[in-house]
């Protein structure tokens, strides 16, 4: 995808083995999830979505875009920017939407929520310093206000400037709570300025290959449900996924499963969107945690095991040390720590 | 003039105070003060945002109990002697643990009292509760915040650590109704099924927040602002932050030894987690749970009721 309207204009990669645009690390031919962006994605809605699990079962399924990859519904596709260029993201729904950046601190008309974003569009005194002007205003979450789908069926443009390189994601902020469990979500990279694809940030470590993943559960009882209600009351996941994937075919994904040779350097980005805090293996293998929320961490460490809670992402480095293979796991807890739920499990390959 | 008031008003913190329904004894100069404070534990049928009434337990200071009828708070300072006599109106025994400064500490049976005394430990957020009855006490209600301001009188969470231009304390809790119910109807409740369904920060459920002047967070862009997390429920709450990235300054009172700037920090179970919020832009944002059935309350999202959803306002 070109990069349109851009303010500066992008001048491509500053070296070979990345490329924004369409474009993983890996390059085309083994190319894992689609891109959308830089500086202009285009988003529609599906809600007649279907995810095939492992079992065979069929889910409903609703999502932004076409999915993240052509075999699955969900998770929404990957959007990419540029930290300091501007990001716009169109938005076309029928139905009442809307797109958070979550972790991208975008500006209140950008945010995405109902009850806060909505105030700015229509003059309510959404930022009013002052708590009274708050409370009654809250008081009604009228969906009529919010900006973003009080014309229906017309486009509306999110747009900020992207801000530190790193790992973000998306979702839909109406009534959350199942918009999201649907599969109203994605990712969202930041590259370093200029479009780098081989690091995180600039003067990060360098990797080889990517792989995004993006944690999530469902709890199968709800995907026949349109709004929340006292049917959503207590989330009991049955599905536990990595990029929409469970069981044997989280196993073999080409999106989640991590081939390389001895030696690469491997990315992961976790993105937990799911409802319970995920533990992340990689079969015994140390990686180090490098980054977390679009932030270096002051210091990486290297462990073995990696709690990502619901909302957090972190950056993965690990280096395939010899010809083998592993099986990484993620557990799902419950959100009290006290048991887990269910696992999900891929391969590592190193040849 | 209540103690709030006073604290507002007061000339030795400038720091704009946000503790809701918090006890708040600070002094009127430097210097250790001595405080009693009496609690009683009791029975209080909760309202919730639905419409739906939950008995629950709390620790009830007649003189300060918050609005969103949580179990009362406590600022101090550095140093302060302080006592709490708690009185049991329970059919139960219980008692008031703070860990790290008072545990292992007397039960109080049905109808008798106990003074618990302590000297205010290093300044920091901290967490007291209940502990004859385990997660029960907890999920019940009976846990609160203590807050230790450094005795020089700063604006800062700990003598020389990170300062602030304002500060909020927000407690975490949350309730299972099967549970409360359970309790309410003489029985017991198997923690292995502990489900909650309703979400409160100070007691409160969205749109409640918002209108609570202590819960609210309103600030101006430049400033620094200070925020306390004391989870006194029994999940993890990952606090996630529109607009902002904010520096994680200590977990239960230790210092992060670098700045790590997060816009989701996990709140354990009984964790207290002080954290720094740089205001750099004005609009009003949510903050709150990412366990996103968090944000509802009894399941639904929908207009106009919610969870553990607070708003941010700065301008």
């Amino acid at each position: 995808m070109s990069s349109v309207n851009l303010k500066h204009g992008h001048h491509g990669p500053r070296r070979a083995g990345g490329r924004v645009g369409g474009e993983s690390p890996q390059g085309d031919a083994e190319r894992t999830f689609r891109f959308l962006g830089p500086g202009h994605a285009w988003l529609t809605v599906d809600m007649m979505g279907r995810q095939r699990m492992a079992d065979g079962r069929r889910l409903r399924t609703w999502s932004f875009g076409r999915g993240f990859n052509n075999d699955r519904s969900v998770p929404s596709p990957v959007i990419e920017g540029i930290e300091g260029e501007m990001l716009e993201v169109t938005l076309f729904s029928m139905m009442p939407h809307t797109i958070h950046f979550h972790g991208l601190d975008v500006d209140q008309r950008n945010d995405g929520v109902p009850s806060t974003s909505g105030f700015v569009a229509h003059g309510h005194g959404g930022g009013g310093h002052g708590g009274g002007g708050h409370g009654g205003g809250h008081g009604g979450m009228d969906f009529g206000r919010v900006e973003g789908y009080d014309n229906l069926g017309s486009p509306f443009t999110y747009r900020f400037v992207a801000p530190h390189a790193g790992t973000y994601a998306y979702h839909c902020h109406v009534d959350t709570v199942l918009h999201f469990e649907m599969g109203m979500y994605g990712t969202v990279i930041i590259r370093p300025p200029g479009g780098l694809a081989n690091v995180v940030w600039d003067g990060g470590p360098a990797f080889d290959r990517e792989y995004i993943w993006h944690l999530h559960t469902f709890d199968s009882s709800w995907h026949d449900e349109t709004v929340s209600s006292r049917r959503t009351v207590r989330h009991r996941p049955d599905y536990f996924m990595i990029n929409g994937k469970d069981g044997a075919n989280a196993f073999s994904d080409r999106a989640t499963a991590i081939n390389g040779a001895p030696g690469d350097r491997i990315l992961i980005r976790s993105n937990n969107m799911g409802y319970q805090p995920a533990l992340i293996q990689l079969g015994g293998l140390p990686f180090q945690v490098i980054a977390s929320d679009g932030r270096p961490l002051p210091a990486s460490f290297t462990t073995d095991q990696q709690l990502v809670a619901p909302g957090e992402r972190y950056d993965l480095l690990v280096q395939l040390p010899s010809v083998g293979d592993w099986d990484a796991q993620v557990h799902y807890f419950d959100i009290g720590l006290r048991r887990s739920l269910g696992v999900a499990t891929t391969s590592i390959t190193a040849r | 003039m209540n103690r709030r008031d006073f604290v507002k008003q007061s000339t030795i913190t400038a720091a704009a105070f946000g503790l809701s329904g918090l006890t708040t004894l600070l002094p009127k100069s430097a210097h250790a003060s001595v405080w009693d404070v009496s609690f009683t534990a009791e029975g209080h049928t909760k309202n919730m945002v639905d419409g739906a009434s939950v008995f629950t337990w709390r620790y009830r200071d007649p003189g300060g109990s918050g609005p969103g009828d949580l179990s009362s708070g406590l600022v101090v300072m550095e140093g302060d002697d302080v006592s709490i006599t708690v009185f049991n109106d329970l059919d139960r025994p219980i008692n008031l643990e703070i860990p790290g400064v008072l545990e292992g500490t007397p039960q109080v049976p049905p109808g008798g009292s106990h003074t618990y005394s302590f000297t205010a430990p290093a300044a920091g957020s901290y967490v007291y509760f209940d502990s004859v009855n385990g997660e029960i006490g907890r999920a019940m209600g009976l846990a609160g915040p203590l807050i230790v301001m450094p005795a020089d009188g700063s604006n800062s969470l700990y003598v020389g650590g990170p300062t602030f231009d304002r500060q909020y304390t927000l407690v975490l809790h949350e309730l299972d109704d099967r549970l409360n119910s359970a309790i309410a109807a003489g029985g017991t409740y198997d923690m292995a099924n502990y489900e909650p369904n309703f979400f409160f920060v100070n007691g409160l459920s969205y749109p409640h927040t918002a209108a609570d002047g202590d819960t609210l967070v309103d600030m101006f862009v430049g400033e620094r602002v200070a925020l306390r997390f004391v989870n006194t429920g029994l999940i993890t709450n990952p606090m996630h932050f529109h607009g902002y990235h904010v520096d994680v300054a200590t977990r239960n009172r230790v210092p992060e030894t670098a700045v790590i700037t997060k816009d989701t920090v996990p709140v354990n179970v009984s964790e207290c987690v002080d954290v720094i919020l740089p205001c750099n832009q004005p609009g009003a944002y949510p903050l709150h749970t990412h366990y996103v059935p968090g944000v509802t309350a009894n399941g639904v999202y929908v207009n106009p009721y919610g969870g553990a959803l607070i708003v941010m306002s700065a301008s």
